[in-house]
């Protein structure tokens, strides 16, 4: 667990808050003790002055504090133990109970809380108004928000192969649920009980300031209403009125920081992170005698993960690619094949730090690239197509909006209709009917998807295309159509490609040149024909006898 | 269509939970609500005939004439006609009547305090979550305690600086008492100037919430593959910001608009209190102290009806924003 | 010897067919594959052997080793599955011991079995402290396939057991399963959708197309000499390099 000082501020601030209310009360004495002095400013006497009737404002503020954290504690548990039946119980049911459950949590949601709290309260006479009371409503009020998280938490946990194990395995539903289900909604059941807490003592305090709170109880909320009712504003008494509000403030701050820390427990991508101020490092820029043929050349380029522990992912790597070429990278997960593609159009994020070595297109260094020449660099001159086509499409606006950004971007002369022109006939390039530009990705089957991802890749004619893994998460079928359409389209436009996957045999039939990468590094690199008939690398060998041959000889691996 | 036609079902079904609740807490609870609203009724020298109490039974129950579900259907029957009964505290006026009079007040400054706050979380949290890892990050834990901080506290510090101190604003009201209320420019002018505080009370509160809910989801949104597409595409970074980090990021925070509303109108109540405002929060207060059962319960279902309506306007918007939502088949 | 039987094996959701009129045995000794594209029903018929999900029609007969059919309460004493991805299928909050311990004691045996469990699978006995975060991959998928083993399972369903796992490391776990398959004695249901390892470590081979199984036979018939046009479709989209370079293609 990460101890950021976010954490660390908060638990320090509510430890003491609660301290406070515990120890408090027994050290500052009688908070109902009248004195004829009225209202006092601060002084040695009283730290915080008094109250027109002379009570001792500091051993009011203590007993208030006890008195609204036990509401708090109150009704959190109270709320959690609701939200969890209703959110966690009918999300495991399923079916009948679920649709129910959900139906009611989201109906209390949409209903006001405070307003009914308040009619409630109206309608129960005052003096059978008791903490108890209050916390029970303020509960049932309170829960519903905290249900639709655990449900939809609980929904995604249900699906996860680790359940269905456990089913498997025999379990029955009461264990699944309490051993392999709740624990790994602990995280969120804290966050929403933290949540419940804050929520129930500011709203205490709301009712109580109304003069609608529990009766002969003493909250902060209730130390606000005297407060008003005795003018102390008026009176500019601001040793009465302004500590009971700053120790709700302080004790709301103190865990919702809580909550902020246990957020990025849950979600790793919210934790802080230093923003890197450039991504690649002064390099100087070398003149690289550059093949004639030669589209894109990287020479001894290293990337550095710079984590506490830096991770050399990309190691003094040199590849060249020709025009029209396609250069294969193989290398299973980790090898620091992406990391290589991205560093090539420095797309690599922080803390991924290009450290040294060239990105030479035709004859000039992309890593020195100004960023604006870098931007019109992009696409242009070399476009990318990624793995997930369902995730790299923008999931709110039609695929007509995302090819015509590229033109607008680029080829700001040019008219809507033109545009439309030009975007209707990359998709025919690529077999797709231009009438699906108002589809949304969504609308569109996987292999459709990617598809429209290369027309992307397309628009401007770029002399270079990097695809990373296009096809690993298509079906066979799908995948051959898809190779077959790559195949096609670099014959007729005669742009170069990069292409990266873990499947060496599909680079064995796709690529010229293959560089199988391992640990950062380039171990082998040498033509396609080279690499399946003399492979010299045992990592290269190794990786050719994980596929097995589709018409080899039967049995053999079995030993 | 589907989509729709399922958010409306669902929001006359929470319509029905509330009015049936209306119904049955009086019902529920200990005391006789209706022996002590006779009583306010004849201090105030109104009519203690049979029928203003059948009127009040109706609404509150312990008639002991009537089946349960005869006073259901007659009470349904009254809100239709929208007959809320006779107000007590502002006795002979209808409960209908003084809610009329109350409500554009409420309406406008939390629905405009509602709005602005809106747009300006979700903007600078937007700019926060982009802007990630600059000195914008210490936003974050101050606006996190802000939102911590009670509305009526937070407006009585605003009045004891800002009026009492400074005198800038006016310490309560809604607008000037010597003018008389309508569409004059003196009057509208008062009406703003009376509303600022207010106003601004519930913006900084509720603010926080806002800026942190997108700025989290911006930071999610920022790591996702369409982002990354969109700068290899070089588009410019304003573009990728607004067209496909925010435009995913804000999801969230119009899906997640019901439950943040509540707070706000719970907080407005409260708010409204403090500055004596002649909105809806303070009439629900004046009719609880004063045991002006039928206002009180009108205020209730009218707060009610205008939460669900914000809330259906904002499904129903999401449903125009996210084309996703409205091909799913299961309701979320 | 425990044989399971799928007989006519059924099942619609919201009126599309998922799964129609399957039937196949699976023996003892012996591995039985079911090669598909994703949607092809492969999956759903997994789960409903492992009783995961209740077939619309057609029945799932199990024989014991006597030879009569085992009940429903002692169904999971012989079935077992394996599911796909190991970073989903071992609970992240739980040790390895706990994976193995509780089937094991569910089913009637002593939990002391987990390092002879470990070590069946090629790990050490250390292993039953760590948690799955602290495993690759391929250790993980070790673990599922133990976890598998400990009701005493004779019927096993592996359902793409090294798909999501790196590939110089799955024939490793294909290969484990296979030697785990002779020393004890196992019927296997082996689901992919690569065709070659499916060849290579299966005696029959199923195709299953939008639900149909639409070619059947020994692997060699189907896979080398396959008679469906769509099975042909598979087996000819497969990367073939050796169609280059050997019988000089193009360059």
């Amino acid at each position: 667990m990460t101890w950021s000082p976010k954490l660390a501020t908060g638990l320090g601030l509510a430890a003491a808050i609660v301290l406070f209310g515990l120890i408090g009360p027994m050290l500052t004495g009688d908070p109902a003790t009248i004195r004829d002095i009225g209202l006092t400013p601060p002084g040695a006497e009283h730290v915080l002055g008094t109250t027109l009737t002379g009570q001792d404002v500091l051993a009011q503020l203590a007993g208030a504090t006890r008195g609204s954290l036990w509401v708090g504690v109150l009704v959190g548990v109270m709320a959690t133990v609701l939200s969890g039946i209703f959110g966690i119980v009918g999300a495991y049911a399923g079916g009948v109970v679920d649709e129910v459950f959900s139906l009611f949590s989201n109906v209390m949601l949409v209903i006001p809380g405070l307003p009914l709290v308040i009619v409630v309260a109206g309608f129960v006479p005052a003096d059978r108004r008791g903490t108890w009371t209050i916390a029970l409503v303020l509960a049932i009020t309170g829960w519903a928000a905290a249900a639709r998280v655990l449900r939809a938490q609980t929904l995604s946990l249900r699906t996860r192969d680790y359940v269905a194990a456990a089913r498997v395995s025999g379990e029955k539903t009461w264990r699944v649920i309490c051993v392999e289900i709740l624990p790994n909604l602990l995280p969120i059941l804290a966050s929403q009980f933290v949540f419940a807490v804050v929520l129930a003592i500011l709203s205490e305090a709301g009712l109580s300031f109304l003069g609608l709170g529990a009766a002969n109880a003493s909250t902060l909320g209730t130390m606000l209403y005297y407060a008003q009712n005795g003018f102390a504003l008026q009176r500019e008494a601001w040793w009465w009125f302004v500590p009971p509000g700053l120790v709700i403030a302080l004790l709301g701050g103190a865990l919702a920081l809580i909550n902020f820390s246990i957020d990025e427990i849950i979600n790793p991508r919210l934790r802080d992170r230093a923003r890197r101020k450039r991504d690649v490092v002064a390099v100087e820029a070398e003149v690289v005698p550059v093949d004639p043929d030669a589209v894109l050349t990287v020479r001894n380029l290293n990337v550095v993960y710079q984590a506490e522990t830096p991770v050399h992912a990309v190691k003094d790597v040199s590849l060249t690619l020709r025009r029209g070429e396609i250069l294969g990278l193989a290398g299973e997960s980790g090898c620091g094949k992406t990391t290589l593609a991205y560093a090539i159009n420095r797309l690599h994020r922080p803390p991924a730090e290009v450290t040294s070595g060239s990105v030479t297109f035709e004859d000039f260094d992309v890593l020195a690239l100004e960023p604006d020449e870098l931007r019109e660099f992009r696409w242009v001159r070399l476009s990318m197509v990624f793995q997930g086509a369902m995730n790299s499409l923008n999931p709110v606006t039609p695929i007509r909006a995302q090819l015509h950004d590229v033109l607008r971007t680029h080829r700001p002369g040019m008219s809507t209709p033109d545009r439309e022109v030009r975007c209707a006939e990359v998709l025919r390039l690529v077999g797709v009917d231009p009438a699906r530009l108002g589809a949304y990705p969504h609308e569109l089957s996987g292999g459709m998807r990617q598809r429209v991802m290369i027309a992307m890749a397309l628009l401007l004619d770029p002399q270079v295309m990097i695809m990373d893994e296009p096809t690993t998460a298509l079906d066979v079928l799908v995948q051959r159509e898809i190779l077959n359409e790559i195949k096609r389209l670099r014959d007729e436009l005669r742009f170069a490609v990069v292409f990266i996957t873990h499947d060496l045999p599909l680079l064995l039939e796709l690529s010229d040149r293959i560089a199988v990468m391992r640990d950062g590094e380039v171990v082998e690199y040498a033509t396609a024909e080279d690499m399946y008939l003399r492979p010299r690398h045992p990592y290269t060998r190794q990786l050719l006898a994980s596929f097995p041959s589709l018409t080899g000889e039967a049995g053999a691996l079995i030993t | 269509m589907g989509y729709y036609l399922r958010k409306l079902a669902f929001y006359l079904t929470a319509l029905w939970a509330a009015v049936t609740l209306n119904f049955v807490i009086p019902r529920m609870l200990p005391g006789n609500p209706v022996d002590i609203l006779m009583a306010k009724l004849q201090q105030r020298g109104g009519s203690v005939d049979p029928a203003a109490r059948t009127a009040y039974e109706t609404l509150l129950g312990r008639g002991g004439r009537e089946s349960f579900a005869e006073e259901y259907l007659a009470y349904l029957g009254n809100l239709l006609r929208g007959d809320l009964g006779v107000s007590v505290s502002a006795f002979p006026a209808k409960v209908s009547d003084v809610i009329g009079d109350a409500l554009p007040w409420t309406v406008v400054l939390v629905g405009l305090a509602t709005l602005i706050s809106f747009l300006l979380g979700v903007g600078l949290g937007a700019v926060v979550g982009w802007k990630r890892g600059t000195w914008l990050d210490s936003l974050v834990p101050a606006t996190t305690v802000l939102s911590a901080v009670p509305y009526f506290w937070l407006a009585l510090i605003l009045v004891a600086l800002l009026s009492s101190q400074l005198g800038w604003f006016p310490l309560n009201g809604g607008y000037d008492v010597v003018l008389d209320p309508g569409w004059s420019p003196e009057f509208i002018g008062s009406a703003i100037y009376h509303g600022t505080l207010p106003a601004l009370t519930i913006v900084i509160s509720s603010i926080g919430g806002w800026l942190l809910g997108m700025r989290n989801m911006m930071v999610s949104a920022m790591s996702e593959d369409y982002v990354l597409t969109a700068r290899a595409k070089g588009l410019t970074d304003s573009r990728i910001m607004v067209r496909y980090a925010a435009r995913n990021a804000v999801l969230p925070s119009v899906a997640g608009f019901a439950i943040s509303l509540g707070f706000v109108v719970s907080g407005s109540i409260v708010t409204e209190q403090v500055f004596s405002y002649p909105g809806i929060g303070s009439k629900l207060l004046q009719a609880v102290q004063n045991n002006d059962y039928a206002l009180m319960q009108g205020i209730f279902l009218v707060i009610t009806i205008a939460v669900l309506g914000a809330n259906l306007v904002v499904d129903l918007l999401y449903g125009l924003i996210d084309a996703r939502t409205r091909d799913r088949s299961t309701v979320s | 010897m425990t044989t399971l039987e799928v007989r006519g094996l059924t099942k619609t959701f919201h009126k599309i067919t998922a799964v129609d009129d399957v039937s196949f045995t699976l023996a003892p000794g012996r591995t039985v594959a079911l090669v598909g594209e994703s949607g092809s029903g492969k999956s759903t018929i997994a789960r409903m052997i492992a009783r995961l999900v209740r077939p619309t029609s057609g029945e799932i007969v199990l024989t014991g080793p006597d030879g009569e059919p085992v009940p429903r309460r002692g169904y999971r004493d012989h079935v077992q599955m394996i599911f796909q991805d190991p970073f989903a299928s071992l609970n992240p909050f739980h040790t390895v011991e706990h994976h193995l311990a509780r089937p094991l004691r569910l089913h009637g045996r002593s939990r002391s079995d987990v390092p002879r469990l470990l070590e069946k699978v090629s790990l050490t006995a250390d292993f039953a402290r760590r948690r799955p975060h602290e495993l690759s991959g391929g250790q993980r998928q070790r673990v599922a396939i133990a976890r598998a083993l400990a009701p005493g399972a004779k019927v096993i369903i592996a359902d793409e057991p090294v798909s999501m796992l790196d590939v110089s490391i799955r024939l490793g776990v294909l290969k484990l399963l296979a030697r785990l398959q002779r020393e004890e004695n196992l019927a296997v249901l082996y689901i992919t959708h690569d065709l070659a390892t499916a060849r290579h470590f299966s005696d029959e081979v199923l195709v299953m197309h939008r639900g149909r199984i639409v070619e059947r036979g020994s692997s060699d018939d189907v896979l080398v000499r396959p008679q469906d046009p769509y099975t042909r479709r598979l087996a000819a989209a497969a990367p073939d390099p050796e169609a280059r370079f050997r019988q000089g293609g193009q360059s």
